[in-house]
C-alpha cells in the first residue's frame, strides 16, 4: 500500500486479509451482519430481503454505511444451498434468521443433484444481489459472500443428529451426502466469483469440536471443504467454524483457506501464536458477551485485546444477533479506526 | 445381582451398544428391578457419564448422540414399567423446549424423571413457540410449566413466558420452571421463574416443592 496516500475500505480489507502489514487491523464482519438498527436505517427488513435482491444489496453494504465495516457482506442465513437442494426453510422474522425445517433423506436416499440450481430460487437472488453490489459498491468495498461448508449442508440433506450418528454407524453413507454438497458448493461458489464476490466466507458450524474431533474433521469434512473451494478461484477464501477452534486451526488451514475466522472461545494472542502467519486472521469479538449483553466499554476493551494480538481484521467472531446494540458495535469500529 | 445388570446397562448406554440396550432392560425387569431405578440409578447416571466425557473431550458429538439412542432404546421398555409413587404430589406438566431450538435430549431425561416422580407430563417436543406452550398448560390446566433451552439465542422465549402468564393472570397460579444449558439460577431469577434446576435429578424435587 502506498504510505501516506489515502486508502480504501476495500483495499485495506483485502490486504490485511492477504496478511500485509499496515497501521492498523482492518475492521468489519464477514459473518451474519446484520441488525435491526441497520435495517431500520436503509429501510430493508428480515424476512423480505432474503428474497429479494434489491433490499439484500442494500442491507448488504449496511454495515458500511450505518458502521463503517469496511466490507459488504451477503446473504444473512446459512439455509440458502439447503434450500437449493429443495429443503423447506422458514424464513424468521425480522430478528431471527432462517432455519431449515425439515431434511430431505434417510441414509439409506441416494441425494439428487437439483441441476439448474444457479438460476432458481435464493441462489439467483444471492448472485443478483452480488451483482448489484458490485456495480454500486465496486470500487470502493470488498463484496464478501457468505456460503455453506459442505457438512453443514449435509446436514441439512439426512439431518445432523443422523448425519453424526451416521459416521459412527454408516461413514459410507456420510460420505455420499457430503460429495453432492460439495459438488453444488464448488459451482455456487464459481458463480459467485463470476457475479462480483472478492472473498468468499464459508461457514461450516457442524464441523465445530462441539461436534467432532479433529481426525474426524480430516475425515468428514477437510477433503470437501478443498473440493468446494475450486470453485472459489480468483476470490479470497475464508473458513469460518464455530467453537473453540483451538486444536483446529491447523486443520482449518490445510484445506486451502487464505483466512480463518474464528470465535471468541479461542484466546486471540494463542491464535495468532498457533496460526504464525501461515493464513489471516478475522474475529473474534464475542458475539454474545460483549457485543450482544455487554456495554460499550467491554466491546472496546475486547476490540483492544484482539488488535494488540495481531488480529488482521477485527471482527464479530460470529454471525451477529439482530438485536445487538448499535452503541457496541460502534465502540468496536471506533477501537480499530481509532 | 440387580448392581449388577444396572451397571452393565449404563455401560452399554456409555459404550453405545445400542443392539443390547432393550434385552438388558428386560433382563433388569424380570430380575424384579423396578422401572423406576432403572431409570434414576443406570440410564440417567449413564448419560451424566456421557455428559463428563463430552466435557473433557473423550467423546465427541457422534458418541453423545449414539448413547442418546441407546438410552432411549432401554426408556421405550422401562417406562410403560412405571409405577407410580404412592406418596407422590400428583401434578400435571407441560415441558417443552422453546421455538428456535432443537436440543431435546435433556428434556427427554426430564421427562422421564419427572414420569418416574408420579407426574403427568405433556411433551410438547422440541422447537414449540411460546404461544402452543402457554395454550397448552391452559387447555389442561397444568400446575407446572417447564421449559427448556441449550442456546443462548433462544432464552428471550422463557422471558416470554413469564410475559404472557403474566398477561393471562396466571402467574402464580400456574408455576414456572426452566433448565438447560443457557439457563443460570441468577438468569431464572432475573426473569422471575418459580424454579429452575440443574440437571434433571434436581428438577424432580424442585418441581415437587413447587407443588406443595
Ligand atoms: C447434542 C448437541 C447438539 C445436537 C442436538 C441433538 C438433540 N436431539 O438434542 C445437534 C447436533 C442437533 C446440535 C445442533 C446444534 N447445536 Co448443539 N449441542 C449439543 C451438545 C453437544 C450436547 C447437548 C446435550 O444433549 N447434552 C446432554 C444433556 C443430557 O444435557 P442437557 O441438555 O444440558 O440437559 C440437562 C440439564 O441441562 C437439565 N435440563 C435440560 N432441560 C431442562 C429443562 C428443565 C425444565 C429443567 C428443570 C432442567 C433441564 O437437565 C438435563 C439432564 O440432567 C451441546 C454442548 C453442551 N455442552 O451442552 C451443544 C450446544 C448446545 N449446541 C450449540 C449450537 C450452537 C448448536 C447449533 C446452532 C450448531 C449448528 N452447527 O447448527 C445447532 C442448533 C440447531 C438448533 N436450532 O437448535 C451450542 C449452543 C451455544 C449457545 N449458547 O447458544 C452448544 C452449547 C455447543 C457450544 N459450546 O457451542 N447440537
Ligand atoms: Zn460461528
Amino acid at each position: 500500500m502506498n504510505g501516506g496516500i489515502s486508502t480504501t475500505p476495500k483495499e485495506r480489507f483485502i490486504a490485511a486479509l492477504k496478511g500485509e502489514k499496515l497501521d492498523r487491523p482492518a475492521v468489519g464482519c464477514v459473518t451474519q451482519s446484520v441488525t435491526v438498527d441497520q435495517m431500520e436505517a436503509v429501510g430493508a427488513f428480515w424476512p423480505e430481503a432474503h428474497s429479494d435482491a434489491n433490499q439484500m444489496a442494500l442491507l448488504g453494504a449496511a454495515g458500511y454505511e450505518v458502521f463503517g465495516f469496511e466490507n459488504a457482506r451477503i446473504p444473512f442465513c446459512l439455509t440458502v444451498e439447503a434450500e437449493a437442494f429443495g429443503c423447506t426453510v422458514d424464513l424468521g422474522k425480522v430478528d431471527r434468521t432462517p432455519m431449515v425445517k425439515k431434511h430431505l433423506y434417510a441414509a439409506e436416499d441416494t441425494p439428487v443433484f437439483p441441476e439448474g440450481f444457479l438460476e432458481k430460487g435464493r441462489v439467483k437472488t444471492v448472485i443478483e444481489a452480488t451483482k448489484l453490489l458490485k456495480q454500486k459498491y465496486g470500487d470502493k468495498l470488498p463484496i464478501v459472500v457468505g456460503t455453506t461448508g459442505p457438512l453443514t449442508i449435509a446436514g441439512h440433506l439426512v439431518g445432523t443428529e443422523n448425519l453424526l450418528l451416521m459416521m459412527i454407524t454408516d461413514p459410507e453413507a456420510v460420505h455420499k451426502f457430503i460429495k453432492v454438497a460439495a459438488e453444488l458448493e464448488k459451482q455456487y461458489l464459481k458463480a459467485l466469483v463470476a457475479a462480483g464476490a472478492d472473498v468468499i466466507a464459508m461457514s461450516d458450524p457442524s464441523a465445530s469440536t462441539d461436534m467432532l474431533s479433529g481426525e474426524m474433521f480430516d475425515e468428514f469434512a477437510k477433503p470437501y471443504t478443498k473440493i468446494a473451494w475450486e470453485g472459489a478461484e480468483g476470490a479470497i477464501k475464508i473458513l469460518h467454524i464455530c467453537g473453540d477452534t483451538t486444536i483446529l486451526l491447523d486443520h482449518m488451514i490445510d484445506t486451502g483457506a487464505d483466512a480463518l475466522s474464528i470465535e471468541e472461545k479461542v484466546n486471540p494472542a494463542k491464535a495468532v501464536e498457533l496460526v504464525a502467519g501461515r493464513a489471516a486472521l478475522v474475529g473474534n469479538m464475542g458475539v454474545v458477551r460483549p457485543l450482544l449483553q455487554g456495554t460499550p466499554e467491554e466491546c472496546v476493551q475486547h476490540a483492544l485485546e484482539i488488535k494488540a494480538a495481531g488480529f488482521n481484521v477485527v471482527a464479530p467472531g460470529c454471525g451477529l444477533a439482530a438485536r445487538v446494540p448499535k452503541a457496541n458495535i460502534e465502540a468496536m469500529v471506533k477501537t480499530v479506526k481509532g | 445381582m440387580s448392581n449388577e445388570i444396572l451397571e452393565k446397562l449404563a455401560d452399554v448406554v456409555v459404550k453405545g451398544k445400542i443392539k443390547e440396550a432393550k434385552p438388558l432392560a428386560e433382563e433388569a425387569l424380570a430380575a424384579g428391578i423396578d422401572a423406576k431405578t432403572i431409570i434414576f440409578d443406570s440410564l440417567s447416571k449413564a448419560m451424566a457419564v456421557v455428559g463428563e466425557k463430552y466435557e473433557s473431550k473423550q467423546y465427541f458429538l457422534p458418541q453423545v448422540l449414539l448413547a442418546a439412542q441407546t438410552m432411549y432404546q432401554a426408556l421405550d421398555v422401562a417406562l410403560p414399567k412405571l409405577e407410580v409413587d404412592a406418596n407422590a404430589v400428583p401434578g400435571k406438566v407441560v415441558l417443552a423446549v422453546v421455538e428456535g431450538d432443537v436440543h431435546d435430549i435433556g428434556k427427554n431425561i426430564v421427562k422421564a424423571m419427572l414420569t418416574g416422580a408420579g407426574l403427568t407430563i405433556f411433551d410438547l417436543g422440541r422447537d414449540v413457540p411460546v404461544k402452543n406452550i402457554v395454550e397448552k398448560a391452559k387447555a389442561e390446566d397444568a400446575q407446572i410449566v417447564a421449559a427448556s433451552t441449550l442456546m443462548t439465542p433462544t432464552l428471550a422465549s422463557m422471558k416470554e413466558i413469564e410475559r404472557m402468564l403474566a398477561e393471562e393472570n396466571l402467574k402464580g397460579k400456574m408455576k414456572t420452571i426452566i433448565g438447560g444449558g443457557a439457563t443460570s439460577k441468577e438468569f431464572a431469577a432475573q426473569i422471575g421463574t418459580d424454579g429452575w434446576a440443574y440437571d434433571a435429578v434436581e428438577a424432580v424435587q424442585v418441581v415437587q416443592n413447587l407443588l406443595k
